[in-house]
């Protein structure tokens, strides 16, 4: 008996519908301190319960529009009800909610490697900011000063602004997301590509300064598109004995020297069909942008970054699942290397950029002896990780679910400079738990604790 | 240097991993007395799961908007938990907001529909949470000296699947049309993000239990049908 009542659907009522049918004259809002009413009038109305329509008191819709509200993360809980209207039949929408905190740790976590002692940062956000169901989000990375050669300590900062859809629930939503960045990147001047010795390295110095404009909108079949501006300015400092008439042979530092602007458009599609979007069973989830810098837009960079990632899930006896995940991505043109792919991003068993910033000079482990260890920076890079899943928990106490997981792939990087003496792929993986409780979701796995200290 | 990292990150993924492994034993389902009869040739049972209803959800019954209960029972062999046979049992209430009734509608799955009227909250709790002498299974498929128990379980307002599966994508999109640009530019993989995430599970309110065993032709004393509540006098209204 440990299945869950979706059997109910089997044994639903021939007629939906039972009891009186009712008229809205009014929707009445109550225990809401700090959220507008507005907002979740809004919510209602998306569900079709809006003065002057007809209800019946068995309505699939109020329980929707329940949980809908619910699922905005504003509230504890919310209950529908009516109240007697002008005349028998006539009624007043009732809806009382009980408001919760809304602050939001996205991202917390420590990390070390062996050419940043320590970097860390948080991100965190109001999901309701106002009570009008702004999103107000902060994060910053700081890290010590690097051991590598002419580097500077790493601080990156970022706000976001999100406003409610326009027109409603349905209609168009915009964010503001602004970025500061000044830290160091690493190009290797001596030894072999496997050796991470950070004395073997030399730093920029590049500060970035801009912001991105997007705007959203949700359509029916759970696609989800973007569209957003970006605009940067950059200051790079590279160290001249690398440059053309330096002392030392020439290093491609991918940015350029002084003043530099970033200017790019972007679209992007996002197709989510998965049972469940932190421990999924079956369905798929699809993203496909598209990034040009052009100079139109003052860009000194112009460039066409495509980027396809997809996750595939299939249902296995027992309530297993295997999942494949598949990421693609090219880059034609002349893209700074903070636009580029990134191993640390790709592979899983290496520090991940913190909000852009790299603070290893780990290569790739190449457990197949190809060249993958020289690759860091790339115009072209893919993926394929098959992940498979087994639920250890449902539904014990605060734990809602837990999976345990395994996932195991291969990745692969290169330039258009690149000498493909052999293919530049590596094997990457995983293994660890996935859990979802009830103040948040935690993946405690392998690559977690390998790429927070990188040595 | 890799073999070393890997160990070492091995060691700790699991010791972090087991922690919570040690706590994860589900707790055995309670037992409830469950009467057993034999009835026309078949086995009926009896038991009442009003406790599906705490004093929150009873003042919600009079919402004016329908509540939704589903019983269901499962007949299985005690030694090797196999299902011998399954009753499901749903049903609806809605209090009439002008007349100050309660309407009741059960079904047993198979299409067979009931409506009563009660005046009372005691009463439509009774006619939807309690299985009255349900029928389960014929008694000619029922071994003579095999242990029997029977698992049952109750929701209040279950959610259908495809509702579930649109709720927990709201979830953890709870800023609707927006969503954060992140290629490189965000903290990936995330090992933490906390949030109170509302305890949205397949139906508000869950009961479960097991019957005490039986076993065919040897008579143990089972507990009378769960009776009508004696109406009770509605405070602060004029009868």
């Amino acid at each position: 008996m440990d299945e869950g009542p979706s059997a109910a659907d089997a044994a639903a009522f021939p007629d939906p519908r039972f009891g009186p049918r009712y008229v809205i004259e009014a929707v009445r809002i109550a225990g809401n301190r700090k959220t507008e009413t507005s907002l979740i009038v809004g919510e209602l109305a998306v569900m079709g319960l809006t003065p002057g329509a007809s209800v019946d008191a068995s309505d699939a819709r109020v329980e929707a529009a329940r949980y809908r509200l619910l699922s905005l993360g504003y509230f504890l809980d919310v209950h529908l009800s009516v109240a007697r209207g002008s005349k028998r039949g006539a009624v007043v929408l009732v809806v009382n909610v009980e408001e919760r905190g809304t602050l939001v740790i996205n991202e917390l976590f420590p990390a070390t490697s062996e050419a940043t002692l320590f970097w860390g940062g948080a991100d965190v956000s109001e999901m309701n900011f106002l009570g009008r169901g702004i999103n107000l989000g902060a994060g910053f990375v700081i890290s010590t000063k690097p051991l590598v050669p002419d580097a500077h300590a790493g601080l990156g900062l970022r706000l976001h602004v999100g406003v409610p859809p326009l027109g409603g629930p349905n209609g168009v939503g915009l964010s503001v997301t602004g970025l500061y960045n000044d830290g160091s990147e690493f190009y290797r001047t001596s030894g072999a590509d496997s050796d991470p010795d950070p004395g073997r390295f030399i730093a920029t110095r590049v500060r970035r300064i801009g912001g991105v404009l997007t705007a959203g909108k949700m359509f029916p079949h759970n696609l989800h598109v973007t569209a957003s501006v970006r605009e940067e300015a950059v200051s790079a400092t590279l160290p001249a004995q690398y440059l053309p008439g330096g002392t030392q042979p020439q290093i491609d530092f991918m940015v350029q020297n002084g003043e530099s602007r970033v200017g790019t458009i972007a679209a992007g599609l996002d197709y989510d069909t998965r049972s469940d979007p932190v421990l999924p069973r079956s369905g798929m989830r699809v993203a496909l942008s598209v990034e040009a810098g052009t100079s139109l837009l003052g860009s000194s960079y112009s460039y066409v970054k495509t980027v396809f990632d997809g996750s595939f899930y299939v249902k296995m006896p027992h309530g297993h699942a295997l999942g494949f995940h598949l990421f693609g991505g090219s880059i034609e043109g002349n893209a700074p290397y903070f636009d580029r792919f990134f191993i640390g991003d790709l592979d899983l068993l290496l520090p991940r950029r913190a909000l852009g910033i790299n603070f290893s000079t780990q290569p790739a482990p190449n457990f197949l002896g190809t060249s993958i260890a020289s690759q860091r920076y790339d115009n072209y890079a893919g993926r394929l990780l098959i992940e498979y899943a087994i639920p250890i928990w449902r539904h014990h106490g605060w734990v809602y679910g837990g999976d345990a997981f395994v996932a195991f792939g291969v990745l692969g990087m290169a330039s258009d400079e690149d000498m493909l003496k052999s293919p530049p792929i590596d094997l990457t993986g995983d293994f660890g738990i996935r859990l979802d409780t009830y103040v948040g979701v935690f993946t405690i796995s392998i690559a977690n604790v390998l790429s927070r200290s990188s040595f | 240097m890799w073999c070393r990292r890997v160990a070492a990150a091995v060691v700790l993924a699991s010791a972090l991993a087991a922690a919570p492994t040690v706590a994860r034993a589900a707790d055995p389902a309670p037992l409830r007395a469950v009467g057993f009869a034999a009835k026309n040739g078949r086995l009926t049972v009896s038991v009442g799961l009003q406790d599906l209803f705490g004093e929150a959800e009873r003042e919600r019954l009079k919402s004016g908007f329908a509540t939704r209960v589903l019983l269901r029972a499962a007949l299985e062999e005690a030694s090797t938990g196999e299902p011998v046979a399954v009753a499901v049992q749903r049903a609806e209430i809605v209090y009439d907001i002008w007349d100050e009734k309660f309407g009741v509608r059960t079904s047993d799955g198979l299409g067979v529909e009931r409506r009563a009227v009660a005046p009372t909250a005691d009463e439509a709790i009774w006619r939807a949470a309690v299985l009255f002498e349900l029928p389960l299974v014929d008694m000619a498929r029922l071994r003579p000296g095999t242990e029997y128990v029977l698992a049952v379980r109750g929701d209040l307002n279950p959610i259908s699947e495809d509702l579930l599966i649109e709720v927990r994508r709201w979830l953890v999109q709870p800023a609707r049309g927006q969503r954060r640009l992140g290629a490189g530019d965000s903290f990936f993989g995330s090992f933490v993000s906390i949030f109170v995430n509302p305890r949205i599970e397949d139906s508000e309110r869950q009961v479960r239990f097991v019957s005490q065993p039986f076993v065919l032709g040897v008579v143990v004393p089972s507990p009378p049908p769960p009776t009508l509540p004696p109406p009770r006098p509605q405070p602060g209204r004029l009868r």
